[in-house]
C-alpha cells in the first residue's frame, strides 16, 4: 500500500469506528428497546413486538406534537431565511461600522439557548406586559407564553432571533464569492437593484440558500432547549414539540420504550425530510 | 508507519496510567466506610450537609457525602439503569418512588428499630402509594398544600380566616370588589396548576378512587365534575395575568403584598421570606365543601429515606438513618425547612404554619392526589390546558383516556 493512502486510513478507520460505537449502536439499541416494554429502570422487561408503534399512531399527543413541530419548523425557516438574507444585503454594502453591525448581528449565536430562552422568558412575562399596559395595548398586556393560542408565536420569535445569526453568516460567505466584475457589467448595462437581485445575487448564491434552508429545517424539527427555558411545552401541550415529547415521556414519563419507538419514526421523518429538501433545492440550482 | 507506533504506544501507556492511578483511588487508604447520601431536594442541601458533617464527626469510621444534582429524580432514575444505585436515597413518596420501590432495588426496614419513631399515619401512607407491604422508605419530614394568606392586608380589611368552601368565596368576593387581588396565581408553570387538584379531590372524592381506578372500576367521569368546577370557581378570582406568571414571579409578589391569598405548599415560605423577610404568613387549609369538621389538609411526605438492596454498608447506612430521626436533629431540619417531622412528638413551631398543627394532631390529613396518578398521564399539562379551554367534560374524558392509555402501554 502507498504510503499515502495508509494515512488517509488511518485518518478514516477511526473515524468510523468511533461514529459506529457512538451513534450507530445507540440508535440500534433504542430501535431494539422499541419493540420491548422496558420502563428505562425495572430489571426485567417483555418483548410486546410493534405494540409501541401501534399505540403511537393512536395517541393524539404524539399528532398534537408533529403538527406543532411542522408549524414551528415551517414558519422559523421561512422567517430565518428571508430575515437573514436581507440583514446579510445589508452588511455586504458598504456601509459605515460594517464590522461593527457584523458582530452585533453574530452575538445571539455565541449566547446559549437556554440563558436566551429564560432571559426572553423574563422579558415576555415582567416587562413586555408592563409595556402592554402603559401603551393600553390589551393583547400586549398579558403574557403570551401564557396563552394557548399565542404562546407557539413567542417561541418562534426567539428561535428566529438567534437563528438569524448563523443563517446571516452563511449568506455573507456566500455574497462575498459574487465577482464585483458581474454588477460592473449589469450597471453598465442598466440593470436596477432589483433586477439585479434576482438575475445575479440570488442565483449565485444558490447553494447557501440551499444549505441554509436544510439547516434551519432541520435544527427547528429538533427545538428542544427553546421549549425548556420559554414554555416547558405548555401552556397544557401547546407548545409541546416532538424531541420534548420524547425527553418527557420518556425519562420522566417512565415510559422509555413507547418513546423510543416515537424517536425511531422520528429520525426516519427527518431523514426524508432532508433528502427531499436537498434534492429539490438542489435541482434548482442546477436549473439557474 | 513507526511513527504511528510510537504514539499508540504512548497512548496505551497513558491510559495504563490513568488506570492505576483510578485502581489507587478506589482502595480505601483511611479504612473509613464510605456511604452516599443521594436527595432531591435543592433548598434542603445546606441543612442536611449540617447534619452530616455532625454525623461524621460523631462516628470516625464512617464518611457520608451528600449528592444532589439538579432534576434528582431523571438522574436517579439513569443511575438505577445503570445499576449504581446510591448507598441512601432521599426522595418524596411520589410515582417515581412507587415505580422504584416495586422493581424491588430498595431494602425492607420493616424489622428494624427505624419504623418504630414513625408516625404511623405516615407509614400507612408509603403502604397506599406503592400498593405493597414492606416497609421500603422511612418517611421523614411531611409538607403541607392549602392557602397562604397575608395577615396584615387581612388585618387591614377585616376579614377572617374561611373555614368553609362558601366562606371562601365570599372572602373572595369581598377582596375583589375592594379592588385587590384575592388569589395569586401562577398558572405559567403547569404543576402549580394541579395544587388546588390535589387538594380539591383527596377531599371531595377520596384516596380510595385511585385505587379504584387502577382495578377500573370508578372513572374521572363520574366522580371529578365538582372537582373540576370548584377550580373553574376559584379562577375567576385570580389576577389579570394567570396563565403568564410563574412560580418565582407569584412567590416576589405574594411577598410584596400583591394577592392576599397564595394557594401553594408550605415548601414556598422559605423563597417567600427570602423575598420579604418581614412579610406575616398564615396558612390554613383549602375549604373544599361546606362542612368544617369535614375538611382535611393535604400533606404528603416531602423526604423518605430508602436503603440500597445492594449496598454492602447496610448496618451504616441505618445507622445515619437513625442519627436523622434522633427528635433533635429531626426537629433542626424541619425549622430550617419549614417542614412537618414525621417522627412521633417531634412539633413545629414556626408562626406561620401554627393553625395546620391542630390538624397534624388528630390526623385529619390525607395525601397529594398526584402521587397516585402515573408520571406518564402528565396530569399537570392535562389540567393546565383545561383552566385554559375551560371545557369540564373533554377534561374527564381526557383524564380517564391519558390514564387508560399509560396503563395499556405498561
Amino acid at each position: 500500500m502507498n504510503k499515502r493512502l495508509t494515512t488517509f486510513y488511518w485518518m478514516t478507520v477511526p473515524a468510523v469506528l468511533l461514529f459506529f460505537v457512538f451513534l450507530t449502536l445507540p440508535a440500534l439499541q433504542g430501535f431494539y428497546y422499541s419493540l420491548t416494554n422496558w420502563n428505562g429502570f425495572g430489571h426485567q422487561y417483555h418483548f410486546v413486538g410493534f405494540k409501541n408503534y401501534i399505540n403511537l399512531f393512536q395517541d393524539d399527543n404524539v399528532g398534537n406534537a408533529y403538527w406543532f413541530t411542522f408549524k414551528f419548523a415551517i414558519v422559523v425557516t421561512i422567517a430565518t431565511n428571508i430575515l437573514s438574507l436581507l440583514i446579510a444585503l445589508g452588511l455586504n454594502a458598504k456601509i459605515r461600522f460594517r464590522n461593527f453591525f457584523r458582530g452585533i448581528y453574530f452575538l445571539p449565536n455565541i449566547l446559549s439557548v437556554l440563558i436566551v430562552g429564560y432571559i426572553f422568558n423574563y422579558l415576555f412575562s415582567n416587562v413586555f406586559t408592563i409595556w402592554g399596559q402603559n401603551l393600553g395595548i390589551t393583547s400586549l398586556s398579558t403574557n403570551i407564553l401564557g396563552s394557548e393560542q399565542l404562546a407557539w408565536v413567542g417561541v418562534v420569535i426567539v428561535a428566529v432571533w438567534q437563528g438569524i445569526a448563523f443563517n446571516t453568516i452563511l449568506y455573507l460567505a456566500g455574497l462575498q464569492t459574487i465577482p464585483t466584475s458581474l454588477y460592473e457589467a449589469s450597471n453598465l448595462d442598466g440593470a436596477g437593484k432589483w433586477r439585479e437581485f434576482w438575475s445575479i445575487t440570488f442565483p449565485l448564491i444558490a447553494p447557501f440558500f440551499t444549505i441554509n434552508m436544510v439547516l434551519a429545517m432541520k435544527n427547528s424539527l429538533m427545538v428542544f432547549d427553546q421549549i425548556v427555558a420559554l414554555t416547558n411545552g405548555g401552556p397544557g401541550r401547546a407548545t409541546q414539540s416532538i424531541s420534548h415529547l420524547i425527553y418527557t415521556g420518556g425519562f420522566k414519563g417512565g415510559e422509555f420504550a413507547y418513546q423510543s419507538a416515537n424517536s425511531v419514526i422520528y429520525f426516519i421523518v427527518i431523514a426524508i425530510i432532508s433528502i427531499l429538501q436537498l434534492r429539490f433545492l438542489q435541482r434548482r440550482e442546477m436549473d439557474n | 508507519m513507526w511513527c504511528w507506533v510510537k504514539k499508540l504506544s504512548t497512548l496505551a501507556a497513558i491510559l495504563l496510567l490513568a488506570f492505576f492511578v483510578s485502581a489507587c483511588n478506589k482502595g480505601d487508604a483511611s479504612g473509613k466506610v464510605k456511604i452516599e447520601f443521594f436527595q432531591n431536594k435543592p433548598e434542603a442541601k445546606g441543612s442536611f450537609d449540617k447534619l452530616i458533617s455532625q454525623f461524621n464527626q460523631e462516628h470516625p469510621g464512617i464518611e457520608v457525602t451528600q449528592v444532589n444534582p439538579p432534576e434528582a429524580e431523571t438522574v436517579l432514575l439513569t443511575r438505577v439503569v445503570k445499576n449504581d444505585v446510591p448507598d441512601i436515597v432521599g426522595l418524596g413518596a411520589t410515582d417515581t418512588y412507587s415505580i422504584l420501590a416495586q422493581s424491588g432495588i430498595f431494602t425492607d426496614l420493616a424489622n428494624t428499630e427505624l419504623p418504630r419513631t414513625i408516625d404511623p399515619i405516615y407509614l400507612k401512607m408509603l403502604k397506599d402509594v406503592t400498593g405493597v407491604d414492606p416497609v421500603y422508605g422511612i418517611p421523614y419530614a411531611a409538607n403541607a398544600n392549602g392557602v397562604m394568606y397575608n395577615k396584615t392586608l387581612f388585618k387591614e380589611m377585616g376579614l377572617r380566616v374561611p373555614k368553609t368552601w362558601d366562606e371562601l368565596i365570599a372572602t373572595a368576593q369581598k377582596i375583589k370588589a375592594a379592588g385587590k387581588i384575592p388569589f395569586y396565581f401562577t398558572y405559567k408553570d403547569d404543576w402549580q396548576t394541579n395544587l388546588p387538584f390535589n387538594a380539591l379531590g383527596p377531599n371531595l372524592v377520596g384516596i380510595d378512587f385511585f385505587l379504584q381506578r387502577r382495578e377500573n372500576q370508578v372513572t374521572f367521569q363520574d366522580k371529578y365534575r365538582e372537582v373540576a368546577e370548584k377550580q373553574l370557581e376559584l379562577l375567576k378570582y385570580g389576577h389579570g395575568d394567570n396563565f403568564g406568571k410563574n412560580y418565582a414571579d407569584g412567590n416576589r409578589a405574594f411577598a410584596n403584598g400583591q394577592g392576599l391569598m397564595y394557594i401553594q405548599g408550605s415548601w414556598a415560605i422559605s423563597e417567600i421570606r427570602k423575598a420579604n423577610p418581614k412579610v406575616e404568613l398564615g396558612f390554613f387549609p383549602l375549604p373544599t365543601g361546606n362542612d368544617e369538621k369535614a375538611v382535611k389538609l393535604v400533606s404528603g411526605i416531602d423526604t423518605l429515606l430508602a436503603v440500597s438492596e445492594s449496598t454492602p454498608h447496610k448496618k451504616e447506612a441505618e445507622e445515619f438513618i437513625a442519627f436523622l430521626l434522633k427528635p433533635e436533629n429531626s426537629k433542626q431540619y424541619i425549622t430550617e425547612q419549614t417542614l412537618f417531622s414525621a417522627v412521633k412528638g417531634v412539633t413545629q413551631d414556626d408562626p406561620s404554619v401554627a393553625e395546620l398543627l391542630p390538624y397534624f394532631k388528630s390526623g385529619r390529613v390525607v395525601d397529594f392526589a398526584d402521587h397516585y396518578i402515573p408520571k406518564a398521564v402528565q396530569l399537570n399539562s392535562i389540567v393546565q390546558a383545561f383552566l385554559q379551554n375551560r371545557d369540564i367534560d373533554a377534561y374527564l374524558a381526557k383524564l380517564d383516556r391519558e390514564w387508560d392509555k399509560v396503563a395499556n402501554r405498561r
